[in-house]
């Protein structure tokens, strides 16, 4: 199946990577300044981010609480999501509220959540619940609105109670967009975790990058943007071919993971 | 009858978020938590009422929204072109798919800092921060509708004699408008989160500086106040386009 | 050849002049080749050669998938032939042009726009004034039976009313050549009836070249004055069938005359019989 058109799809990302990284080597070398590094210089100061121990640690409580708080979204979002999709009374119950939270930037929640439950874990992991816990419920909720009245019908006459039909035909027939969903969230994540990290100024991997700011080692700053943004493509692309194994049968979307928190 | 059903729909719709404001009244009242922690709703309204009167605080909305729409335009601006351009030359898309491949799932708040070392703290780098968030949205789904049109429409158009250069802005762009516009809506909610939080991380002015000065000083209402702000910006930006989005679509099935 | 509709008891006979003139639409050996995915190519059509006269009423007959249509759209100037020529007037199609008008099973009316701003649209682009345009498109929906529709959208009508404005749209530029792509294909039995009568009625008013892509016997034989009949992949020119009978036509009155009867059962039992092409395949 290894046809060159498909070959040269895969290589694609990974030519426009190179490009858009020339491109900074070239604006940098253009510009001249003292805070704008090259993209070499950037990659030169990656390893030592890396291989610095306390940066790591940091690093890796930030990515266990964005999983922890994902996965929680998700386990919460779905079912809700499902369940508003299927039945009018809920949806018209839980809808306004949601429209009211849809433009509360969640990063922002970030202060007063750090009031009332601190600084630590919880706090963080919360906010990242709120952040993915929105687009992961109006996909379920628009997946489910769109599965076929008549296929519930058949699920009916074949003698599947109500929870049966749930989990055995809205479910699987509403994948596609709850996955599509979930993809968005993910990318959220990753963002709600770095925004609040900045507000917050506590630890992780955005604490690393403005406290490099504050310092001045802009090399380091660049290099965390690298990491970062690095992360956002890997769980990306980790994902997307998840998803693709997963719903294969489906048609293909052209949805992709929005950015904003 | 709809109408009543929507009145209904809207009582029913009514009842959690009373039922949150209940609750927040009754952890005051009761005891529960401290006013300097959860303020109570009064006084949160208040608050509101006052700052809304007061001159800071209006400034602080008025460089919010300025912001947030020059980000937004900019972002529709690139994103509609782009999105036409990708749709229309089989060459561009080319090379601007694995771009926005690569670009779409970065998140661009990490970019801020480099933002903030290029721009400077000033308005510049919070409203390319905006645009650069809001594009994506806005262009895939641009590209998407314009890609999608139906070929017939386009061949009844140059049956009609409209020369090949106008099939794109009098067929492509109009039958695309649905696609383009739900782009936009996705756009201009990231753009009000994304200006809210840019404002937060530098704090310099705007409803995100009024925030972080009052979490500072451990001020639990004036926290509340420029978050509720926000929303409320958000939700009227929101129906706005949505009104303009009716007007535009209606003669489209299912807006 | 000579087209039915001049030895017609019509009131309206065409001027001898145009039967002198070159065929309306010219096709000379005409193959498409579609590419596909897999490794083989798709030969839609293959070595198609017609000619057909000024204000001829010509119906392309044939099982779906035969290639009419991409034949409908090579004359439209909508479709490129991979080898053989369309002309029209002698003139090599090169694209699509106001002198052919499409009408499509999917009416393709732009949903932005009102009825009235549908049939002005082609208009407004041959550079007719705005007033002069509503009036012309105004008398055009009246002739079609839409009067009082003007600024109603598209989404509004019922899909008989939908195909009413789509020929509306069309005629309002005046084609020289009507291209109808199974045009009542997606509509019920009975607004079908009534479309096809009102379409009989236009066309006997003002004789336009028609080319009428279907797979419905019945429709071919009562609208055509000849009818070509296609085979399946690659699509041929399996037969062409002369419709000698009076017009103007009734449906009612047709369905009990014998002559018609006959044209209809004759062209069903040549589709049921293998022909040579399918047996040499």
């Amino acid at each position: 199946m290894l046809t060159g058109k498909s070959v040269a799809a895969r290589l694609a990302p990974v030519l426009a990577c190179m490009g858009l990284l020339a491109l900074w080597q070239i604006a940098a070398l253009a510009l001249n300044s003292d805070s704008f590094p090259t993209a070499l210089e950037a990659m030169r100061a990656i390893p030592s981010i890396l291989g610095d121990k306390e940066a790591l640690i940091n690093i890796l409580a930030s990515l266990r609480r964005m999983a922890v708080g994902f996965l929680a979204a998700v386990a919460f979002s779905i079912p809700l999501g499902l369940l508003m999709g299927r039945s009018a009374s809920v949806a018209s119950f839980c809808n306004p509220l949601l429209m009211v939270i849809y433009p509360v930037p969640k990063a922002a929640l970030m202060p007063i959540i750090m009031l009332w439950l601190g600084v630590g874990d919880l706090s963080k992991t919360l906010v990242i619940f709120l952040g993915v816990s929105l687009p992961v419920i109006y996909h379920s909720f628009e997946g489910a609105k769109a599965v076929e009245e008549k296929m519930l019908w058949s699920g009916a006459a074949m003698g599947l109670s109500s929870v049966e039909r749930m989990i055995r035909i809205v479910l699987p027939a509403s994948l596609p967009e709850i996955l599509t969903g979930c993809r968005t969230g993910l990318v959220l994540a990753l963002i709600t975790m770095v925004t609040s990290e900045m507000i917050a100024r506590q630890s992780g991997a955005g604490n690393i990058l403005f406290n490099a700011l504050d310092m001045g080692q802009y090399d380091t700053v660049f290099a965390m943007i690298i990491i970062i943004g690095a992360m956002g493509i890997a769980l990306d692309v980790a994902f997307e071919s998840m998803r693709q194994r997963l719903v294969s049968w489906s048609e293909p979307q052209f949805d992709v993971p929005l950015s904003f928190s | 009858m709809s109408a009543r059903r929507f009145t209904i729909d809207g009582l029913i719709g009514a009842i959690p978020i009373a039922l949150l404001i209940g609750l927040w009244q009754a952890l005051v009242s009761f005891g529960y938590a401290p006013p300097t922690l959860l303020p109570p709703p009064g006084l949160v309204f208040e608050r509101m009422v006052h700052q809304l009167t007061s001159g800071a605080f209006q400034q602080a909305i008025a460089a919010t929204v300025f912001r947030l729409f020059a980000g937004f335009a900019i972002a529709v601006v690139l994103g509609v072109g782009l999105g036409l351009a990708a749709a229309a030359s089989p060459a561009v898309n080319a090379l601007m798919r694995p771009i926005v491949r690569v670009l779409a799932p970065l998140p661009k708040v990490a970019l801020y800092p480099a933002l903030l070392l290029l721009l400077g703290f000033g308005h510049e780098s919070k409203v390319v921060l905006v645009a650069a968030d809001a594009l994506f949205p806005i262009l895939l789904s641009t590209y998407y509708g314009a890609s999608t049109v139906e070929q017939k429409l386009i061949w009844s158009a140059m049956a009609a004699g409209t020369p090949p250069r106008q099939i794109l802005f009098k067929v492509v762009l109009p039958a695309a408008a649905p696609s383009i516009l739900t782009g936009c809506r996705i756009g201009l909610v990231i753009s009000c989160i994304v200006v809210f939080l840019a404002e937060m991380i530098t704090s310099t002015d705007g409803l995100g500086h009024v925030l972080v000065t009052a979490a500072r000083t451990f001020q639990a209402v004036d926290m509340f106040v420029p978050l509720i702000t926000i929303s409320l910006l958000g939700l009227i930006l929101n129906g706005l386009l949505q009104a303009a989005r009716s007007y535009l679509l209606r003669g489209f099935p299912e807006v | 050849m000579t087209a039915a509709g001049s030895r017609s008891e019509a009131p309206l006979e065409r001027t001898p002049a145009s039967k002198s003139a070159p065929a309306m639409i010219e096709i000379d050996r005409v193959s498409q080749v579609f590419r596909t995915s897999s490794r083989k190519d798709h030969l839609a059509l293959s070595d198609i050669s017609l000619a057909i006269e000024d204000g001829a009423f010509v119906s392309i007959l044939g099982p779906s998938g035969c290639g009419k249509s991409t034949l409908l759209y090579i004359v439209g100037g909508f479709v490129q032939p991979t080898m053989g020529t369309a002309k029209m007037k002698g003139k090599t199609i090169a694209g699509p042009g106001p002198d052919r008008g499409p009408v499509f099973q999917e009416f393709a009316l732009f949903p932005w726009k009102s009825v009235l701003g549908n049939v002005m649209y082609g208009l407004r682009q041959q550079g007719v004034r705005p007033a002069e345009a509503e009036a012309q498109s105004r008398a055009l929906l009246d002739m079609v039976g839409l009067k009082g529709f003007e600024h109603f959208y598209p989404k509004e009508l019922s899909g008989g009313m939908k195909q009413r404005v789509a020929l509306a749209r069309t005629l309002a530029y005046h084609p020289e050549v009507l291209l109808m792509d199974e045009p009542f294909g997606a509509l019920d039995a009975h607004t079908r009836t009534r479309l096809q009568n009102d379409l009989l009625k236009i066309w006997e008013r003002d004789r336009k070249t028609v080319l009428f892509v279907t797979h419905s016997v019945d429709e071919a034989v009562f609208l055509s004055d000849k009818v070509v009949m296609m085979t399946r992949s690659p699509g041929r020119v399996r037969q062409v069938v002369d419709i000698d009978l009076p017009r103007p036509r009734r449906r009612t009155e047709l369905l009990l005359d014998p002559r018609y009867q006959k044209y209809v059962v004759n062209i069903e039992r040549m589709f049921d019989e293998p022909d040579e092409d399918e047996l040499r395949c």
